[in-house]
Parts: C-alpha cells; structure tokens; sequence
C-alpha cells in the first residue's frame, strides 16, 4: 500500500483560503483510493492533536516559539515541528513512506531535509506564488521567500499546479523546464486519478485502483 | 562501542571564520577529541577561500552554502541559514548511512538544523549555552529579543544535556529557562598553554621596549574597550597605583569606549603612562601576555573570563574583579587576586600588592599554571565530554528510539 504524507498550513477546522477544503477533499479521495494519507498541519491551540477521521490521519503542530518579527521566523522555526511528526509517522510506520506532497511553500525547508536525510522524495503543490501575492514587489522579505519556493522547485520530483497559465507563470518567473510540472485540474473528471499517477511516478511503485 | 564514537558539531563560526569566542571554542574542543579518539564532523557556515570539505587536525569539516538566501535582518537569516545548513548536514549523514552518534550544537544560531536533525535522524542531541539573548541585553524588552529568547529555550528543551562553561552560567541557564538541575553539565573553557612555551621568555627583551621602558613594570588589560569591561576603573586607578610602583598600562582592543578613555587618562595626568594599541595579531598578544607583570580583568559583568585563563597560561599574575565566571577562575591569594568589581581603590590595591611583592607575584604565577594544566587543560575537557556522551548514549541505549531506527 502506497503511503503519503500532505503538508499544508491550513486544513479544516483552520481555514485560511480555499487550500484547507481542497486538501481535506483530496485526502479523503486519496483514502478511498487504498492510500494509507496523513496530513501534517498546523493549529494554534489543538497542539498535538492526532485524528483518525475519514481514514486521513491528522497531526497538527504548533510552534514551540511563539513570539516572532514576522511571517519567515514563524514558518522557518515551524518547519522542525513538521520535521518531528513526520519522522515519527516514518519510524511508526517501519521507515515506509512512499513521498511527501507539500502545499505551497511553508513547509519546504521540511521537505527538502526529510528528502536529503531519509529518501523521502516530494511533490511539491503550487497553489499560488510569491511573484503574485507580492506584486512586484522585490524587498530581502520577498526575495527570502522566492528563495524557499525555489528551493522546493529545485528539490521536488514534480510540481502540481491546477491550470496551464500557473504552469506558464512558474516556467517564466521560476525557469523551471515546464516538462516538471504536471497540470490537473480539481475540475476533470480525472483528478484523483491523475495525481495517484503522478505519485506513482514518483515514487515508482504501481498505482493500486 | 565496537566502532569509534562520533559526533556532528554544528557552529556557525569555525576558523578561519571567526566572530566570537565559539570558533575557537569548537576548534579546540573538536581537535581534542580528536585525540581522545573521537571522530568529529563540523557543520558550519562557509567562509571565502577556504574549502567547504576539509579535514584540519583530523576534524572533518563541511562548510554550508550560507549566505544564498536574501534576508531581511539578522534573526531572518540565521533561521535561513540553518534552513540550508540542517538540509545538506542530512545529506552528509545519509552519506554516512546514519553513523553519527550523537548531534551537538553551539548556542541558538544552530538550534533549529540540530533540532530538526535530532528528530529526523533520531539522535541524542546537546547543546553549549555559550551566552544568552536574556544576559546579552540585560533583559528581553521587544519581540526580536523575546523569539531569539524562545528559541534558546526550545533548544534547551530539545537537549539531552545543556552544557555550560562556568557555574555562574549553569545558574544563570537555569533561571533563564527554567531548568531542572539533572540537565545542566558544566565543562569548563579551556587554554592551550602550548602556545605561550613556544618562544622563552628571555628573548622578549627588545619586543617589551615596543611597550614599555625596562625599568616600568607592565600592567596589561586585554579586551574590549566597552563600558562592562571595567576599563575606566582601571584607568582612574592609575594614578594610586603610580604612586606605590612605577608602572605603565597597556591596553590592547578596541571598542566604543577607546577616545573616552584616552580622554579619562589625559584628565588624569597619566596619559605618558597608558598606552593604547588597538587590535593586535596572536602573537604579539602572547608576547605581550608573556611579559606582562601583571594581567588585569577589572570587568564588571564577565559570563567566563577566558583572558584571564590567558594570562594564567602565560605566566602572568592576575588581578580580576571578584564577579561571574572570573569568582570560579581565581582563588583570592592562591592563583590570582580578587577585588571588588567596579572599586578603583581595592582595584589599585591589588595591582599594588602584585608589582610591589616579587616573592607573592611568582607564588600567584606557579599556583596559576598549575590550575590551568589541572582544569582548563582542553585535553582533560576533552575527556569530561567524551564522557557526557558517553553516559546519554548508554542512557539512550535503552530508549524507544534507539530501538527503532536499527
């Protein structure tokens, strides 16, 4: 059986933007799929907290520093709470897990060591980039956080996005070779399917239906 | 243990990147276990010309990309430079297929690559408590502070043991972060006394006329010119010490504080007998600290003292302030002198009492010596670590997690 984890910032009940329903929804799909998933998440107070609903498995993390100057520090001291439960789910489940699949860029720095350390390869999930939230804008803060998105371009096996026009935006700004990045619409009848393919490709095991 | 017992290190300062005191501290550290027959990696920041794979004096040591990331201040780009440092250390130890034993890190500017490390590879995990955000701004007034606070604590928390370089640190670190007792280890900083037996002191003659005529005894003060070292007492108790031995002080660093005190010793009528040199390189300064007839520490905040432990090496008398780390170094009439801290009057006294009373000074000069070679000899703290880890892993044997990563 085919083991997953999801890393994403928001997941229900902390709903940030559209990203918390879209991962729960593709979680669950991914459990009917005979996919044994865990989403690693953040929560301010349900720190800890492990739930077994659905057959998704959910650890969420807080951070262990609470006070911060910004949103960086925030994710970057994050990330070795991430690292923490995800090695344990990894031990736990006798040092089998198949990829990571990493929402967005919080949670790159984790990815990228999980890979180097224990061969965990990742997909790394572009739901939106640093060259549109910041506008142009190019200060050490946004640069930083380009620098993390590029890291995860660079270290991922494949990135997903949901539409060709991400897929162009990302080749433009990033320059990363468009053959890396799978297009797959939440909207084609074909969603599941082509992602389990993708990590099936990945993780170069076979697709179980 | 059938194979040898190995380490990782993580610095973000190692020669000939040096900012402070942690990059000799790891060097010497690391070299002595070497001889102690430990393998050591050093994880560090790089540094340009010097190779980011090298082994020097049998430690291996990797230098991580650490500036690649833009970043919009200091506390930023340290979290992103463990980002990188805590991805290629994984790396290096899947390289190794997981054979470190245990992960060491030095002060918070590489708490998050160890913790994540730890976790990840499931290590024991130390850390050295060099300083603290708390005692270096004599309290946490903005959030900058109070997240560089949280972080030392989480990695104080994460450590098996936190080890520190003087009681007066243990104590401190524990309040600071509220410690239990059982966590703490103190190892002290150590000296190479090797380095002031290499040129006799006799040929230093001519390079003493540098300083200071033959007939003025040399009073010598190593450190930064800023307001907690106690600089000022000394230079406001030159004229008392004048008047009971003729003397000259020479001051050796620079800081904020260097035309205040210029000015300080001109007001004082003593500007002929205090002499300024700035910055100068190692052996000028063990030079000077070899013909130094005596050493002075008069700060009035001091975590450790290494300079004290300096001038004991070189055979210098010394006269400390009777605070921090300094109270631990010197035992008053034995290996040293100690005074009251910011007291210029008990200050003169005690630098009187060593240039007046030959017999006394060499009585201080050998007790000291031997104190060094006895506690602060990085070979015996080389064994006092190597037992510390030696001890958790035994402790970790029998954990769950050794359990589960074999």
């Amino acid at each position: 059986m085919m083991r997953v984890i999801i890393f994403s910032w928001e997941y229900p009940p902390r709903v940030v933007g559209q990203l918390a329903e879209y991962v729960r929804e593709l979680a669950s799909q991914l459990s009917k799929s005979h996919v044994e998933t865990s989403v690693v998440t953040y929560h301010d107070y349900l720190t800890g907290q492990f739930e077994d609903a659905d057959g998704v498995k959910t650890q969420r993390v807080s951070n262990p520093v609470k006070t911060h100057i910004g949103v960086l520090t925030w994710v970057l001291t994050l990330n070795q709470e991430i690292e923490r439960v995800s090695a344990n789910i990894y031990y736990d489940a006798a040092k089998h897990v198949d990829l990571i699949d990493a929402y967005d860029w919080h949670f790159i720095p984790a990815a990228a060591t999980l890979k180097k350390a224990l061969n965990i390869p990742f997909v790394y999930s572009v739901e939106s980039i640093e060259e549109h939230r910041a506008h142009g804008a190019n200060s050490p803060f946004n640069m930083a956080i380009k620098s993390i998105e590029w890291l995860g371009m660079y270290e991922a096996e494949k990135l997903l996005v949901k539409s060709d026009w991400m897929r162009d935006e990302i080749t433009r700004a990033y320059k990363v070779p468009s053959e890396k990045i799978q297009v797959i619409s939440p909207k084609s009848t074909q969603w599941v399917k082509s992602i389990l393919e993708v990590y099936a490709g990945v993780s170069g095991g076979a697709i179980q239906t | 243990m059938s194979r040898e017992l190995s380490v990782m290190m993580f610095t973000w300062e190692f020669p000939p990147r040096i900012i402070g005191g942690i990059s000799p501290h790891v060097q010497n550290l690391s070299r002595s276990l070497v001889k102690n027959g430990v393998k050591v990696y050093v994880v560090t920041c790089d540094f340009p010309g010097v190779p980011q794979h090298e082994i020097v004096d049998g430690v291996e040591v990797f230098r991580t990309d650490s500036y690649k990331n833009p970043s919009p201040d200091f506390a930023t780009w340290v979290y992103l430079m463990n980002m990188n440092m805590q991805k290629e250390a994984a790396a290096i130890v899947n390289g190794l297929g997981g054979k470190v034993d245990v992960f060491h890190a030095h002060d918070w500017l590489v708490a998050t690559a160890g913790i994540g490390l730890k976790h990840v590879f499931r290590k024991p995990f130390f850390a050295t408590m060099h300083s603290t955000e708390i005692g270096r701004r004599n309290g946490i007034h903005f959030a900058y502070e109070r997240m560089i606070h949280e972080t030392e604590a989480w990695l104080t928390y994460e450590a098996w043991k936190v080890i520190c370089c003087s009681d007066y640190m243990i104590s401190h670190v524990r309040w600071a972060f509220g410690l239990p007792e059982d966590k703490l280890v103190m190892v002290p900083n150590g000296v190479n006394a090797e380095v002031y037996n290499r040129n006799g002191k006799k040929d230093l003659g001519e390079f003493r006329k540098t300083f200071a005529a033959p007939e003025e005894k040399l009073v010598l003060y190593v450190g930064r010119l800023v307001y907690e070292k106690g600089i000022h007492v000394l230079v406001n108790a030159m004229p008392k010490i004048l008047s009971k031995a003729n003397a000259k002080l020479v001051i050796v660093g620079n800081g904020y504080m260097k035309e205040q005190l210029s000015n300080l010793a001109s007001r004082m009528g003593v500007s002929h007998k205090v002499m300024f040199t700035g910055f100068v390189d190692d052996d000028t300064l063990r030079k000077l600290q070899m013909c130094a007839d005596v050493s002075v520490v008069p700060s009035l905040f001091e975590p450790f003292g290494i300079v004290a432990l300096e001038a004991m090496a070189a055979g210098s008398p010394i006269v400390v302030s009777d605070t921090g780390g300094l109270s631990e170094i010197v035992e008053h009439d034995v290996s040293g002198v100690k005074v009251y801290a910011n007291d210029q009057d008990s200050l003169a006294w005690g630098i009187s009492k060593v240039l007046t009373d030959e017999g006394y000074a060499n009585w201080l000069r050998t007790n000291a010596r031997k104190r060094v070679q006895e506690k602060y000899d990085w070979d015996r703290i080389a064994q006092q670590t190597r037992n510390i880890y030696e001890t958790v892993l035994s402790e970790y044997s029998r954990s769950f997690w050794a359990q589960a990563i074999t």
